[in-house]
Order: C-alpha cells, then structure tokens, then sequence
C-alpha cells in the first residue's frame, strides 16, 4: 500500500508533465485544466501518505552492481517534506491558471513545473545516496530551465545558467561524499550510513561532511553560493514561489537535517553550520533592506530565513529547523504569490512605482499582510512560534555570539517586512488607471495559503510525533503541544525576541527623524546594493575560467594524429601507475 | 613459446601496428586501414582473454559483436572518404579538419 502511495506521489506528477507535453500548445485550456488536476491529485497522494510513516524501507528497486539498490523510506521527515513540496507546488500550479494565461508556450511550462514538483517528492523520499543525488540533479535542471522560461531575455538565460553552475558546483561535493561512503561501507543507504559512520576514518568523515555543507549551501542559496537566488527572479512568479517554498531550496535544509547525527561529531562541523547559517540570515537581511525590487527584496528574505533554518540544525534543532521550514514554506508561498499578482496588475516590480495599491487591490493588501506578519515573527502567526522556537533552541544550547547575530537578524527583518508592505500598499498613491483585482484561480491559491499562515503552527505537536517516532537516528525528544506552546509563550527569550521586532518596526516608524543616521550608514548600504562584493567575486571567477580556457584551445588543434598521441599518452600514464601499485 | 605468448606477441603486434599507423597518417583511406588493424589486435585479445578465464564463449560472441561494430566503422569510414574525395577533392585530414580549437 506505502510503495504505491510513494509511486503514486512521484508518478503523478510526471505523467501529468507528459500529459500536458503531448496536449500541444494548440489547446491551453486544456493544458491548464490538466495541470491543476495532476498537481492536485499529487498534493492528495502526499498527504494520504501521512499515516502510513515508517522508518522501514517501503519500495525497493534492484538495480544491481555498483549502483546498489534503490530505495525509498517514508519516514516523518521524507513524508513531511514531500506534503510541503506537492501541496505548495500544486497551489503554484492553480495560480498559475491566471497568472500564465494567454502566455505561449504553456506546453513547457507546465511540464517542467511537474517533473520539478515530482524529482522533489523523489528527493525526499529516497533512502540511497545515489538516487538522492539523481533527483538532486534533476531539480537543478528543472530550475534552470523554469528560470530560463523567458528565453528571449538574456537577464533569465544568464540567470538559469548562474543557478545551474552554482548548484551544480554544491552538487559535485555530494557525489564525492556518497562516493566515499560506498567505497568504505559497500553501500549507499543512507540509514547504513548513518548506523556505521563511526566507524569511517575521522577524517574522510570530515571531508564528507563539508561536502554535504557546500552542496547544501549552494542548494539552499548559503553564503558564498547565495548568488543565484536573485537571479533566479527573472522566472515568472509562480516558478518563484515553488523555488522559494516548496522545492529547490528546502533541499539543502533537508539534506543537513538528514545527515546531521553523522555529522554532528565532526570537529568543527556545527560552528561551520551556525556560521553559514548566521552569516547568510544578516547579509541578506540587509541587502532585503536596501532592494528596490519587490522579487528581490523577496528573495533576500528567502536567503535570510533559510539562514535561520541551517543555524537551527548548526545549534542541533532539527525539530525547530524543520519546523520553521513549514512555516516559511507557506508564508513564503503567500508572499510570492501576492506579489506575483501585483506585479501582474501593476505591470513592474519596481516597489518605488508601486505606492498606495492597498485601496486598489484590498484582497492582495489582506493576505500579504498575514505573510508579511508570519515574516516578521509577530504573534500569533505560523512563523512567530517555528521562529521562536528556533530562537530559544538557539540560546540554550548554541553559542551567544550567533544568537546575538540571530536575534539582530530579526530586527531587521522586522524592518525590512515592514518597509516592504509600507512600499507597496500605503504609501504616496501613485497615478493609475483601473486595476483588477486577483482572479478567482489566484484567490483559491491565496486564500488556502493565507489560511495555512494562520493555522499550521496548530500541527506543531503531531509534527513532532511524526519526527519522534520515524527517525531513529536522531533522537529527538518533541514535547506534546500544549508544553511547546507553553515553552515558548513563558520563555524569556521571546520576549527579547520580540523587543528586538519592535525595534526593527520603530526603526522603520521613526525613520524620518533617523534619516540622519541612516545617511550615515551610507557605505553599507552601498555595499548591500552591490551585494558585499559577491557578485563582484562571482564575476572574477567566471573570468577566470573563460581566460583559462582561452589559453587551453591551443591544444585542441583537431588532428589525428595529436589526439592519438594523446590517448597513448594518457594509456602510459594509467600502465605506469599501475606497475607502480599506486 | 607457448600459444598463450604468440597469442600476446599478436595482440602487441597488431595494436603496436595500428596505433603506429593512427600516429604517423594523414590519409584517410590509410587511417581506416589502421584502425581495421588495432580492432583485429584488440579481437584477438577477447578471444584469447575468454579462453584464458575458461569463458570461451563469452569472449567468441564479445569478438562476433565487435566485428559487426568494426565492419560499420569501416563501411562508413570509406564511404566518408570517397565523398571527401569527391566534394572536397583531397583526402589529407590536415586539409579536411575543421576543429581546431
């Protein structure tokens, strides 16, 4: 029955890409019309495999010789995240409806946002390392090309191809990492791995670890690898939100948590994670700050919060980690899609042309505004409790440098959420025409979302169950409900917690009689635009590379006669090697 | 000399042969005659590593696949020249290639 459900949940989808492929461009209506039903029926298919967790593995696929078995474990975490993943995504795909329609090319629209929404499902749920890396590599090709959409501006070609390298690059340590593990166990399942990596030398161990951190970071858009993600805002809207909250990003979050009790041992490993983690939170709070950019501002956020998600595994609160992921998974999805229809009303994503929409478009005003509360962290929204938790974790058992970084983190975004909303809907009112509000397929996916917003921090305590009891190797111990509220409600770290919010606001309340002071703080803000030398250093070595290749086409001079030198060459080379019992 | 060692002095012979021919010609025509001439050396080589793990027959039906391969290279291969020779009326892959990088 669980290895049907798991066929069905990944299936779904990928008939449904194939399905709407073979519909032709001729008939949108249609392609729509199976989209939704498709993404709908994958959502359903998740979500009926909620009850049926287990840590056991429940679909095994034989492959035989060096590529082992392939296997997938629905256990709490997989399940959970495959809900998150095909839920969001399937309320992306009905936005979709009005926000891409009269678009051409819907055909390969819709296709890759399946297969995307599929290899994500497969992702989670898989149980070898190497099918792992499989599906790793087939959400970086979706994103690409779903970046890419638009592929008669250059701005989303460039930025398809950034997001392709980049994670590609992160991919690469992943590989090394499952490599080393088969070599040493003769296996690839993760659950032996994380039985036996003990046993590995500590230094392999160590090498594997931060392979798994920099194909994390790059995935989840970490400093240094961030710089995609901004990028990646020349997609259409909905593509962002399903980057943003359901897919792609929650990878790197999912595989740290997935791995962290082998790694937690590693000398160094958790500071390395807290510090990825911190650094990323507060840099791209502040470039969230000084963006203009609606999409922008919004993609810093996601930056930011994920920060907030690898300082939380860092500090060993998977629990809070992942539950700050629901969270933001929902309100992030809200936001996006929000934006989504007022950039598609207003026609530009410039937040300095945007001003006084509120009136205009009151049912957007709404629901962003709940986002924009869950972003902040103010009560009693999902992201207030998942944040706090996060928070409190933090303060007593990480160390006080990063949660002082963590607790500014929140301030600032306080600040930016709120200059953000006052940019858009209040504000000087700019001279318009008539608007429209959302369309209704916007609204369903809205409406649900903003709902979620409100409510999901109600599943905290069967959440937790979930986790506690399907993971064996983490040893989470998740209170009941009631005590984690409670926990949080009475802890004094909340309270400071959202004294640093209120700052964060007034700051923003008082920023004419600041104007002073934050026209002295220019050089940062200088420095947030130019995103703190990133792109600068992004750009020096895709430089360098093409420099190098440059001087290396000498020896591709085409002949025959070179080449087979070549080989034999290289044939030496491997015969010396050999002889030598290297 | 035993069969196995005149079996292995072929193999080298054959493969030392064709790569030398691969190394030293730029005539088309010559380089699917070299190459004929490496595959024959690495057939032998399958048949002779079959019969020396006691597989003879895996290494026989390896061998019959590679001819088939080998035939359609070569087929090709002239059939590639002669169109060389007919349009671009030179045979030498110095003047044919268009690869440099």
């Amino acid at each position: 029955m669980t290895d049907w459900l798991i066929v069905l949940t990944i299936g779904i989808p990928w008939l449904g890409a194939l399905a709407v492929w073979l519909t032709g461009d001729a008939r949108p209506q249609l392609q729509h019309r199976l989209a939704v039903i498709f993404a709908v029926a994958a959502g359903a298919a998740a979500v009926a495999l909620l009850p049926s967790t287990s840590s056991e593995v429940a679909l095994r696929i034989e492959v035989g010789s060096i590529f082992g078995d392939f296997t997938f474990v629905p256990d709490g975490l997989g399940v959970f995240l495959a809900v998150v993943a095909s839920v969001v995504g399937s309320l992306a795909v009905i936005f979709s409806v009005d926000y891409m329609h009269g678009e051409a090319q819907l055909g390969r629209y819709y296709t890759l946002v399946l297969l995307f929404i599929g290899a994500m499902v497969g992702l989670v749920l898989s149980g070898s390392m190497l099918l792992l890396f499989i599906f790793w590599e087939i959400t970086a090709l979706c994103s690409y090309a779903l970046i890419s959409f638009y592929n008669d501006d250059p701005k989303a070609v460039a930025g398809g191809i950034k997001a392709l390298v980049i994670t590609q690059f992160g991919g690469l340590g992943m590989l090394v990492g499952a490599l080393i593990a088969y070599s040493y166990l003769g296996d690839y399942q993760i659950s032996t791995f994380l039985a036996e990596a003990d046993t590995l030398p500590s230094d392999v161990l160590a090498v594997m670890a931060f392979g798994f951190l920099a194909a994390a970071a790059a995935k989840s858009a970490q400093v240094p690898f961030h710089t995609w993600l901004p990028g990646a805002m020349e997609a259409p809207t909905p593509v962002s939100a399903l980057i943003h909250a359901a897919t792609m990003v929650n990878a790197g979050v999912y595989l740290l948590a997935r791995f962290y009790p082998a790694f937690e041992g590693v000398s160094g490993w958790t500071t390395a994670v807290i510090l990825v983690g911190m650094v990323s939170a507060l840099l791209a709070a502040f470039m969230a700050i000084y963006a203009n950019d609606l999409k922008r501002a919004l993609a810093y956020s996601t930056i930011s919060q994920l920060g907030y998600m690898v300082y939380a595994v860092g500090t060993g609160a998977i629990f809070a980690s992942q539950f700050h992921l629901l969270s933001h998974a929902v309100f992030k999805a809200l936001l996006f899609l929000a934006a989504g229809a007022v950039i598609h009303t207003v026609g530009t994503r410039d937040m300095r042309q945007m001003g006084g929409l509120g009136k205009q478009l009151p049912f957007v005003r709404n629901v962003f505004i709940i986002g924009a509360l869950a972003l902040a962290g103010l009560p009693f929204v999902n992201g207030f409790w998942s944040k706090e938790l996060v928070l409190e974790y933090g303060y007593k058992h990480g160390p006080l440098w990063a949660y002082v970084g963590m607790l500014i983190g929140a301030g600032l975004t306080a600040l930016y959420t709120v200059r953000m909303v006052w940019m858009v809907f209040f504000g000087r009112s700019q001279k318009r025409g008539h608007l429209h509000d959302a369309g209704p397929a916007m609204r369903v996916a809205l409406g649900v979302l903003a709902v979620g917003t409100l409510t999901s921090w109600l599943l905290i305590g069967g959440f937790g169950e979930m986790l506690e009891e399907n993971l064996p190797f983490h040893h989470l111990h998740v209170e009941s409900m009631a005590t984690l509220l409670e926990e949080v409600v009475t802890a004094p770290a909340t309270y400071l917690a959202l004294g640093v919010v209120a700052v964060g606001l007034l700051l923003w309340a008082w920023r004419d009689p600041l104007a002073m002071i934050s026209a002295g703080l220019w050089p940062l803000g200088e420095a947030a635009t130019h995103d703190f030398g990133f792109e600068w250093l992004n750009a020096r070595i895709v430089a360098g590379t093409r420099a190098a290749a440059g001087a290396l086409r000498t020896t591709q001079t085409g002949w025959l006669n070179w080449n087979v030198a070549g080989i034999i060459g290289g044939l030496l080379i491997v015969l010396v090697f050999l002889a030598l019992g290297a | 000399m035993t069969t196995s060692e005149i079996v292995l002095v072929g193999v080298l012979a054959l493969l030392g042969a064709g790569l030398y021919g691969l190394l030293i010609t730029r005539n088309l025509i010559k380089v699917v005659i070299a190459l004929q001439i490496l595959v024959k050396g690495g057939l032998l080589a399958l048949v002779a590593a079959g019969e020396a793990s006691g597989q003879t027959n895996l290494g026989q039906s390896l061998a019959m696949t590679v001819i088939v391969a080998d035939t359609v290279v070569a087929v090709v291969g002239l059939a590639l020249a002669i169109q060389a020779r007919r349009l671009l009326g030179t045979l030498d892959l110095k003047a044919l290639s268009n690869l440099r990088g």
